[in-house]
């Protein structure tokens, strides 16, 4: 059963992004479904609309908590798949920015292309996979300049992997790198990220 | 531009290995200050060249020569093209419309194009297979450079460049070689690509597979990151030599068999280059290439030394086109490249010994 749970609860997520319309609630038949409930037993699928009252009213079980109050159904949804954002906000995301130079992570996969120096520490976490595909490894090994003066010391701070910002700013870029990995089925890596989420998530709470 | 006087490094004609042209290292660097070339607008392009070009101008004391600066974009497409002919700049380069600026020795050995792609690309080229030579030269520039401009940089990524095709170390190094006997035979497309699995790539120089006339190739690292520079050098280095040993072995192998065909054919094509009327270019670098390989097996000798790269290079349209007056149609052009010909390739040795 709880495989016809989940595919419903998939089914709302679909819902709330304005997928099913103008469609009357098949209980009260009375306010607009709002609610795509899909079940699934002995794979056989049967669809259901319902309006938020009725669904409330209804008994869900253990997932009836989520239709009080403001409709977490996002939250709900990430938690399962094990992604922190809804799939809605993913657009937004994708515009992870370089503040010197205004590079955004989509023209850098589009050109293949820097756009500064910073570029680098901005998408560390996003390019390392990559970076290890083109060029076999993720480490310099050659010369170091003789001539680097302090200034410049302190915009590669960190040196072993940590340029970002804001702790904010790699629980985001992990979360790109998450969403890819799960897209090419790259799932051990995606667990990697995940672990990694939640670790930098419970240090900041 | 000027100062024909001079030998530019390509004609000079001491060489222990004529199957090995020459050696070439590429160093890309980028100056903290400023975001990459392709992010500046062109007010800020030209004050990144000429405060670039303002800090090296006397970079001519590293090697007592002395450097045009010039702006890339300001120039005659002809010329521009003459130089992509010579390789001293690319053909994006030769194409980008914002201040660009090349700083180009006497000799064009040594060059740094400033605002391309990346900040600061210096290029050195040498005849002969002298990879870590030419490394270590290049590492003296590398310092001037830096002493002036603090380089981008971050301990993880190395030298950080616009491509991350470059990141790292910032250096390409290769060489050029002769490979008329090994890129005719059947495995010659599989083999190179197999050197890719060392991190070696192998291209023609004037081309594709079948379009590449003249057998010219350049051997380079594929990567960039992950080694150290004395590493790349000597990996490239090696890489040629094996080619080029290999190709003298094949060539050893037909000559035992083939000598007489071998000599007809390199003959025929000495006497086309000497007394043909016009030539196509790509007839021209073909002939060219057997007398190089004639000259290589001691089956011909000139009276003269001759750089014989130094022909293919000048044989091309933009570079013949440059010395005429007047603009040329394909048959001039045709007209000019035999005379040039006839004019610079010397007599054989038991010709001049017989008058």
């Amino acid at each position: 059963m709880y495989g016809a749970k989940l595919a419903a609860w998939m089914g709302i997520g679909a819902k709330t992004k304005g997928m099913v319309n103008d469609m009357l609630c098949e209980r009260c038949k009375i306010r607009e479904a709002n609610i795509q409930y899909t079940e699934v037993i002995n794979g056989v699928r049967t669809e259901h609309h319902f309006c938020t009252q009725c669904a409330k009213e209804m008994d869900f079980g253990q997932y009836s908590a989520i239709f009080d109050g403001e409709f977490p159904l996002g939250k709900l949804l990430s938690g399962l798949l094990g992604i922190g954002e809804p799939v809605q906000k993913e657009e937004k995301i994708q515009q992870i920015v370089c503040p010197t130079c205004g590079t955004t992570y989509e023209e850098f996969v589009d050109n293949s292309r820097f756009g500064c120096a910073d570029c680098y520490s901005v998408f560390d976490l996003l390019i390392s996979d990559k970076m290890k595909q083109l060029q076999g490894s993720e480490q310099h090994t050659g010369k170091t300049p003789i001539y680097q003066n302090a200034a410049m010391e302190s915009t590669s701070k960190g040196g072993e992997g940590k340029a970002y910002r804001t702790r904010e700013e790699e629980v985001r870029a992990l979360e790109i790198r998450l969403r890819e990995a799960i897209r090419k089925e790259e799932y051990e890596v995606a667990a990697e990220c995940r672990d990694k989420i939640k670790e930098l998530k419970e240090e900041n709470a | 531009m000027e100062g024909y006087a001079m030998l530019k490094w390509f004609e000079e004609t001491d060489t222990n290995d004529p199957g090995i042209l020459c050696s070439r290292l590429r160093l890309m660097r980028n100056w903290s200050e400023y975001p990459f070339p392709a992010k500046l607008d062109e007010a800020q392009s030209r004050e990144l060249v000429e405060r670039l070009e303002m800090g090296l101008k006397d970079i001519g004391e590293l090697d007592q020569q002395k450097y045009d600066c010039t702006f890339i974009d300001e120039m005659k497409e002809l010329d521009r093209k003459v130089l992509r002919e010579r390789k001293v700049i690319h053909s994006a380069i030769m194409k980008k419309k914002t201040p660009t600026g090349l700083m180009l020795s006497k000799r064009e050995d040594t060059g740094l194009i400033l605002g391309g792609d990346d900040h600061i690309r210096l290029q050195l080229f040498a005849r002969g297979n002298v990879l870590p030579a030419l490394w270590k030269q290049a590492n003296r520039y590398d310092d001037y450079i830096n002493e002036r401009f603090t380089y981008a940089f971050d301990p993880k990524y190395g030298f950080l460049t616009a491509f991350p095709t470059n990141v790292g170390t910032g250096l390409r190094a290769s060489v050029f070689i002769h490979l008329p006997a090994l890129s005719m035979g059947k495995r010659f497309v599989s083999a190179i690509s197999d050197m890719g699995r060392f991190g070696i790539s192998v291209k023609g120089l004037f081309g594709e597979g079948r379009d590449n006339f003249g057998a010219l190739f350049e051997v380079s690292n594929q990567k960039t990151l992950g080694q150290t520079e004395r590493e790349i050098v000597e990996l490239v280095g090696k890489a040629a030599l094996q080619l080029s040993k290999q190709e003298n072995e094949v060539r050893l192998q037909v000559l035992e068999k083939h000598r007489a065909e071998r000599e007809d054919e390199i003959y025929k094509s000495y006497g086309v280059l000497q007394y043909a009327r016009r030539m196509t270019q790509k007839d021209a670098l073909t002939f060219l290439s057997q007398i190089l390989t004639g000259e290589n097996d001691g089956l011909l000798k000139f009276a003269e030394p001759c750089s014989i790269f130094a022909l293919m290079l000048g044989v091309q349209s933009a570079n013949l086109q440059r010395l005429s007056k007047a603009p040329m149609g394909k048959e001039e052009l045709e007209g000019a490249r035999a005379r040039y010909l006839q004019e610079r390739l010397p007599k054989l040795k038991e010709a001049a010994d017989g008058e």
